[in-house]
């Protein structure tokens, strides 16, 4: 089975033709990301209006680059939320024109199902697993027992882990996209700095809001007693939190649902301290760690495909009444 | 000949097929606040066979920021996979088509804060102001005109054959017409200056 799929839930406007769910013939992503960084961070007007001014241009790339007709596709799989909703429905209803035109199938993706489906694109995917995912948008954990099921344990109950790195890197002066500066900035430096573990509790929620207020503090107090910082030692210590409770709540999810294999996904998964920490702990416990490729990391539409795949099976389709969701759970009816 | 025209850009949601010059399906949805989910359907019931419209008029602003995107991501998608000619029609012009007995017909779309979407037209469509996002006390009236600022008796056909030999547009090339720029943009360039 061949799927188009289309991803344009932020910043990025993407399409893949992916087969059976695994198998990638051609994905194309057109990053947005030089526009926004103008302003410090993505301006959902300008995104919405980048996508639109893009998106037939990125179909016709796709449909060369996996060298196959429209004709030749078997359903279209799309992006249906959560995201930011103007972007979103760009997507959508190229997603939509494309099924009535050609009588296709239209599969409605969860972004987050995208994202965990990635690692499928590089091994299909064991169960039952948990599946972290970390992004500019998201912080969840997620209890798989077979394809398409899930089920939310926990999750951020503010800022994604993602948005966190960006704001305190905001703080630091470090230029937007700031989280992979920081986690460049933490192997040089020491853990000298002295913040809270955040929402250090028995739930599998996060909490990241704190820690990026004691962020700004510090350093609105240090350079009032004219002390420069140091950027190196604060990213240190900062990452070194947001690790420690990652792993804390990821271990933690896996031993108590006597789960065997661990899935990372989203953008911050690219983290090389929050791999580090997890793929240790990970031998230690004798857990199988799959975490997907940077391409596939950051938003794309090879995910939706083979997210898409899945849904199909489990006869999720939708009518041509199909509406972008800004907020929307993993699993809820669509 | 067998036209498809599509307007989404405000509550009015309008869909029609035009058949050598006679208006073969009309729908219209005057307080439509649904567009992105409806109009598919909408479309669907207009055209049974996508493949039979020689050519797309689509109204690419200005108007709802969303609801301009909806009818040109759809235009745009059609006229790029099926190679069907896109022309793409003013808001503005397409109010101004309303008969009136003034000589001059004022178009307005509310742009909040004291502004407004506005262009001038004469009897036979053409422009005497340019369209533009302008204060509405700014607007400088010709002698003899009639505000319009409603859909209640537009006249598809006359803006459809005014353009009809127009240049088509290449589907990648077609761009929403907002006349206005973000509010990100605008502070940006305050900061610069």
């Amino acid at each position: 089975m061949t799927i188009l799929a289309i991803e344009s839930s932020c910043d990025e406007t993407s399409m893949s033709v992916i087969k059976d769910g695994s198998i990638d013939l051609g994905t194309v992503i057109l990053s947005q990301i030089d526009i926004h960084k103008l302003y410090g961070g993505v301006v959902p007007e300008i995104a919405s209006r980048s996508h639109v001014e893009s998106i037939t241009i990125v179909l016709e790339e796709v449909l060369n680059k996996a060298n196959v007709k429209i004709e030749d596709i078997d359903a279209i799989a799309v992006t249906y939320g959560p995201g930011l909703i103007g972007s979103l429905l760009v997507g959508l209803l190229a997603a939509k024109t494309l099924a009535y035109i050609y009588n296709k199938p239209l599969i409605p993706v969860h972004h987050i199902a995208g994202h965990i489906y990635a690692n499928n694109l590089v091994k299909r995917l064991e169960f039952p697993l948990i599946a972290l995912v970390i992004s500019g948008g998201h912080t969840e954990l997620i209890y798989m027992e077979e394809d398409y099921s899930f089920k939310r344990i926990g999750g951020t109950l503010d800022d994604a882990v993602g948005e966190c790195y960006d704001k305190v890197a905001r703080v630091l002066n470090i230029p937007y996209p700031g989280g992979p500066s920081i986690d460049k900035m933490a192997k040089l430096g020491n853990d000298t700095y002295k913040l809270p573990l955040p929402l250090n509790d028995d739930s599998y929620d996060f909490s990241f809001s704190g820690i990026k207020s004691a962020v700004i503090n510090l350093n609105h107090n240090e350079l009032q007693k004219g002390n420069t910082i140091r950027k190196e030692d604060l990213a240190c210590s900062f990452q070194n939190k947001v690790v420690e409770i990652l792993t804390k709540k990821t271990m933690k999810a896996l031993k108590e649902y006597n789960v065997k294999n661990l899935i990372v996904a989203g953008g911050v998964a690219a983290n090389s301290g929050i791999r580090s920490s997890l793929e240790q702990e990970c031998i230690k416990n004798n857990i199988k760690l799959t975490v997907p490729p940077i391409l596939y990391c950051t938003d794309n539409a090879a995910m939706i495909g083979a997210a898409g795949y899945y849904a199909y099976q489990k006869g999720i389709i939708s009518d041509i009444n199909l509406n972008a969701k800004a907020n929307c759970e993993l699993g809820e009816n669509i | 000949m067998k036209y498809l025209f599509i307007d989404t850009c405000s509550n009015c949601l309008i869909i029609s097929t035009i058949i050598n010059n006679k208006i073969d399906y009309f729908f219209i949805d005057k307080n439509n606040n649904d567009t992105s989910s409806k109009v598919m359907k909408v479309l669907k019931d207009a055209v049974n066979d996508i493949n039979t419209i020689d050519k797309i008029f689509v109204v690419n602003g200005p108007g709802s920021f969303t609801g301009i995107r909806v009818g040109v991501t759809i235009a745009k998608t059609i006229g790029f996979c099926l190679n069907i000619p896109i022309i793409s029609l003013s808001e503005l012009e397409l109010l101004a088509t309303t008969n009136t007995d003034a000589d001059y017909n004022v178009a307005l779309i509310d742009a909040r804060r004291g502004y407004v979407y506005a262009g001038i037209y004469d009897k036979d469509l053409n422009c005497c102001l340019n369209d533009q996002h302008i204060l509405l006390s700014d607007i400088k009236y010709p002698n003899n005109y009639t505000v319009i600022d409603n859909y209640d008796n537009i006249d598809l056909l006359k803006i459809i054959k005014k353009h009809e030999f127009d240049n088509p547009i290449n589907p990648h090339d077609l761009k929403p017409n907002y006349l206005k720029r973000t509010e990100a943009e605008e502070r940006l360039d305050d900061k610069r200056n």
